[in-house]
């Protein structure tokens, strides 16, 4: 590798200015500061109108219930998801296009060799309770993400991470010295589950963590799971000037309608997850709208390939040729939403487009079928309501697999049920994901080790040495070129059927300024307004 | 005499209620100790593992004999301890605390409205019997009826909140720590659901005792003694008519402790009945069997409050007391 080479210099690019680029090139093989930020945020800052400080935001989210907890490290449920960007924040971002940038609490994130890490946080900024963030605390945030006792949502990606290895280099600067290279590391620091705490930050139970503090724009000032929380201004937010509003309440309404009508009425002044079918009823109302953000969420048709029928992977082909997928978008997701071509992480810079966009083809899938002597194919496909789409997607798809002559039994079970000890066991199920990028997704679910790993793929070794290396390549192109070969395999072969990603839809009153359509997301509303720093009341 | 022998009634029915009450218990927490699903791997859902399951297990005390855990659990509901929420973590009776008062509320309130509106409209209904008042309550009566909760619920959303007037709130967003009386606003339209939902069925049978009491002697007695009509009907016809409307009115005041979980989902009312539909789908089992078992004693409750009313209230059952 050369000198002026760095390997994670592209993904970065994207949020630098030209400037940057060369400052950089100059200096050779050190990832530059942050001054990405402050690019963007100029250039929204011209574009939008001046923010307006005041006022109480409430929000309506979909789900919650008794076990709502507040943990600047963890989430279950979209409440959760709410809640958590309040007040917690993480050392890099993602912009509106899906890029890595250095928009958090970090000033630096480097490395030279890919298994040696150097992470330098910005100085002044305080946590809730006036303590100065410093490098004990990134020890501490990432030591508790990674502890394995504690199954936090964002260990999984950071577990080249060695615990035992950390530096304290200065008060702002640690040094990891990782398991083995891996340029996924900057990936995973950027999920919005990684949060950064404070050192002795402990939840007293089991995923539920009392009124507690972060870094972030909001501090908690009451909670009651199940029903609601009130966030209050942090009066010594980093960023100056923000957030805007006085308060903000998070309130939970598990049911569609109840929430539909609690934003049509004025009530609420901004919503997640407006039922597909609704709308055109809240974009037909004076004052509310909706807001599209094309996501690279999923709701897959998941095929254990080590499980009869979908052993043979001439059955698995042919049930990825019953599916018509625009027909299953329009259909599910109302036409909210994009085709897929089984194939995720469809946000990633190495996405494999060229593999052609896979059709219905009811011909090819019955002689497969009876190459492999299944001609009258009966099988259960479980699913559950955990998304938009997963319900409906499972039964227009056993609508369109008669056509092929597969007979498809759709057992709809409530969410109890499907999440038991039978999970990951189906030979046939749905399940539902998040935005991820590539090979942060492989390692949450494409691996033997993965939590989640419906299809018990890879059906050989081969997928398991191209991750590895993958890690450890810091060349651009030679790592693109293994994702490519990688994905061809699970193109040809996988268990997943990835019909299509959903668009995340949300709705608002026009008194609230600030939001934009179009932004790649992975939470609802601009990530809640950036935590809801980035939005403001007319 | 009559006095002992009242008493005596009371007393009896009154035991005879707690044992019901005991074998409810039984029964409810033979039921939900057998829900399909293992409570330990709900809570932990989809991050369950052998080790972290072994550990709720044992901390939640999932792993003592069954019977332990049963009078474990009756002698904690006598004396007020209804253990702690699997899913949340703290004591049920703070958990559900505030909501069985808000649910209470509505309860009340929907009570009385609708009892004095329904023993009204049927007594008035009897009297002019086959008249256009009668005719034109009895047709919309009957389609109310017919109505399920959601429906009137949705219906009054549209008329009132979204689409045709928007004068009320659609859902009632009263704060965990204030009191539901201290937002009227948003009690009004689920008070009017549940006042729809139960007043059908009192009116009629109201109507149908009173036609009844109106055609009997000892009111054309009163009548013939020319005791004016409106104290035939309020002194003599009433207190005999109502007899069999006060059963009625309490399986409908018990029906409302069930069926309120539906008016308040549709108005995101924090009652009780959001808490028992979370906590069923947690498999909470604290807060399943403490709802359950509140809601049984308040339908016992009602109907031993409902034999005695009649006993009281009908002279001719209180003479037959010995």
């Amino acid at each position: 590798m050369s000198e002026h080479e760095d390997p994670l210099q592209p993904d970065l690019n994207h949020g630098l200015t030209r400037d940057e680029l060369l400052r950089r090139a100059a200096v050779g093989g050190v990832v530059v500061l942050g001054s990405g930020s402050l690019a963007e945020l100029a250039e929204a800052a011209i574009a939008a109108q001046r923010p307006k400080r005041g006022g109480t935001f409430r929000i309506g989210v979909s789900g919650g219930g008794a076990k709502d907890f507040i943990d600047g490290q963890n989430i279950v449920t979209r409440p959760d998801q709410a809640r958590i960007v309040t007040g917690w924040e993480t050392l890099v971002t993602f912009n509106s296009n899906f890029k890595l940038v250095f928009g958090g609490l970090a000033e630096e994130v480097s490395t030279k060799t890919g298994d040696v890490w150097t992470i330098r946080v910005r100085s002044g900024i305080e946590f809730h309770n006036g303590k100065t963030l410093g490098a004990d605390d990134v020890i501490y945030s990432l030591r508790r993400l990674i502890n394995p006792k504690l199954k936090l949502f964002g260990g999984a990606a950071l577990a080249s991470i060695d615990p035992k290895r950390m530096k304290k280099l200065d008060k702002r600067t640690v040094r990891l010295f990782l398991k083995r290279k891996d340029g996924t590391i900057l990936d995973a620091l950027g999920q919005y589950v990684a949060g950064i705490v404070p050192v002795g930050y402990s939840p007293n139970a089991i995923g539920k963590a009392r009124p507690n503090i972060g870094t972030g724009p909001y501090k908690v000032e009451s909670f009651t799971p199940g029903q609601r929380s009130v966030h209050v201004r942090n009066p010594n937010y980093w960023r100056s000037g923000q957030p805007y509003f006085d308060r903000v309440i998070i309130i939970d309404f598990p049911d569609d309608s109840a929430r539909v009508n609690a934003l049509l009425s004025g009530q609420i002044d901004a919503m997640t997850d407006v039922p597909p079918a609704q709308v055109r009823v809240v974009n037909g109302r004076a004052g509310k709208k909706v807001l599209e953000s094309p996501s690279a969420a999923w709701t897959p048709i998941c095929m254990r390939v080590d499980a009869a029928p979908f052993n043979d992977v001439r059955v698995r082909r042919a049930m990825r040729l019953i599916a018509n997928r625009p027909q299953m978008v329009s259909q599910a997701l109302d036409g909210h939403g994009r085709i897929g071509n089984d194939l995720y992480a469809p946000f990633d810079e190495d996405y494999n487009r060229g593999l052609r966009q896979r059709h219905q083809d009811l011909a090819q899938a019955r002689s497969l079928l009876r190459a492999a002597g299944k001609s009258d194919l009966r099988v259960d496909l479980q699913t559950t309501n955990g998304a938009v789409g997963m319900n409906e997607g499972a039964q227009v798809f056993a609508q369109q697999a008669r056509g092929a002559g597969v007979t498809v039994n759709v057992k709809i079970l409530d969410s109890q049920a499907f999440y038991s000890d039978q999970y990951l066991k189906w030979p046939f199920s749905t399940d539902f994901w998040g935005s991820r990028n590539y090979l942060s997704q492989v390692a949450a679910g494409s691996l033997p080790s993965s939590p989640f790993n419906e299809t018990h793929w890879p059906a050989n070794r081969r997928f398991i040495t191209l991750y590895t290396e993958a890690l450890r390549t810091v060349n651009r192109k030679k790592r693109r070129e293994i994702l490519h070969e990688m994905q061809k395999m699970e193109y040809d072969s996988g268990g997943y059927i990835i019909w299509g990603f959903s668009t995340l839809l949300d709705g608002y009153s026009t008194k609230v300024q600030g939001l934009k359509r179009g932004d790649k997301g992975v939470l609802p509303l601009n990530a809640f307004g950036h935590g809801y720093r980035s939005i403001w009341f007319s | 005499m009559l006095r002992h022998g009242i008493v005596g009634f009371v007393v009896r029915r009154t035991l005879l209620g707690l044992l019901t009450l005991f074998l409810v218990s039984i029964v409810v927490f033979a039921a939900t100790q057998v829900l399909p699903g293992d409570p330990a791997r709900a809570i932990l859902g989809r991050n369950a593992t052998p080790e972290s399951l072994k550990t709720l297990r044992e901390q939640l005390n999932l792993d003592r004999p069954v019977v332990t855990q049963y009078t474990d659990w009756l002698g904690g509901l006598v004396t007020g301890d209804l253990g702690r929420s699997l899913a949340a973590n703290e004591p049920v009776t703070k958990l559900i605390g505030k909501r069985v008062e808000n649910s209470a509320v509505l309860m009340l309130l929907a009570a009385l409205i609708s009892i004095p509106l329904s023993i009204v409209l049927g007594s008035v209904a009897a009297r002019r019997r086959d008249q256009p008042f009668d005719h034109a309550t009895s047709i919309v009566l009957l389609a109310l009826a017919a109505l399920p909760e959601f429906v009137v619920a949705i219906g009054l959303v549209v008329l009132f909140a979204t689409t045709v007037f928007e004068l009320l709130p659609a859902v009632s967003l009263i704060p965990p720590d204030e009191h539901a009386w201290s937002h009227p606003k948003d009690l009004v339209l689920p008070v009017t659901a549940l006042v729809i939902a139960v007043t059908p069925p009192i009116a009629r049978i109201m109507r149908a005792s009173m036609v009844d009491v109106l055609e009997s002697e000892y009111v054309e007695m009163a009548r013939l003694k020319g005791l004016p009509e409106r104290t035939v009907l309020w002194r003599h016809a009433l207190p005999n008519g109502i007899a069999p409307a006060i059963q009625v009115i309490a399986l409908n005041l018990a029906y409302l402790a069930g069926g309120i979980v539906v008016v308040e989902f549709v108005f995101a009312y924090p009652g009780i009945g959001g808490a028992f539909v979370d906590a069923v789908s947690n498999r909470d089992l604290p807060v399943v069997q403490a709802l359950a078992i509140l809601i049984a004693s308040l339908y016992v409750f009602l109907n031993v409050f409902a034999d005695v009313a009649t006993i009281l209230v009908s002279p001719r059952l209180r003479t037959s007391l010995k």
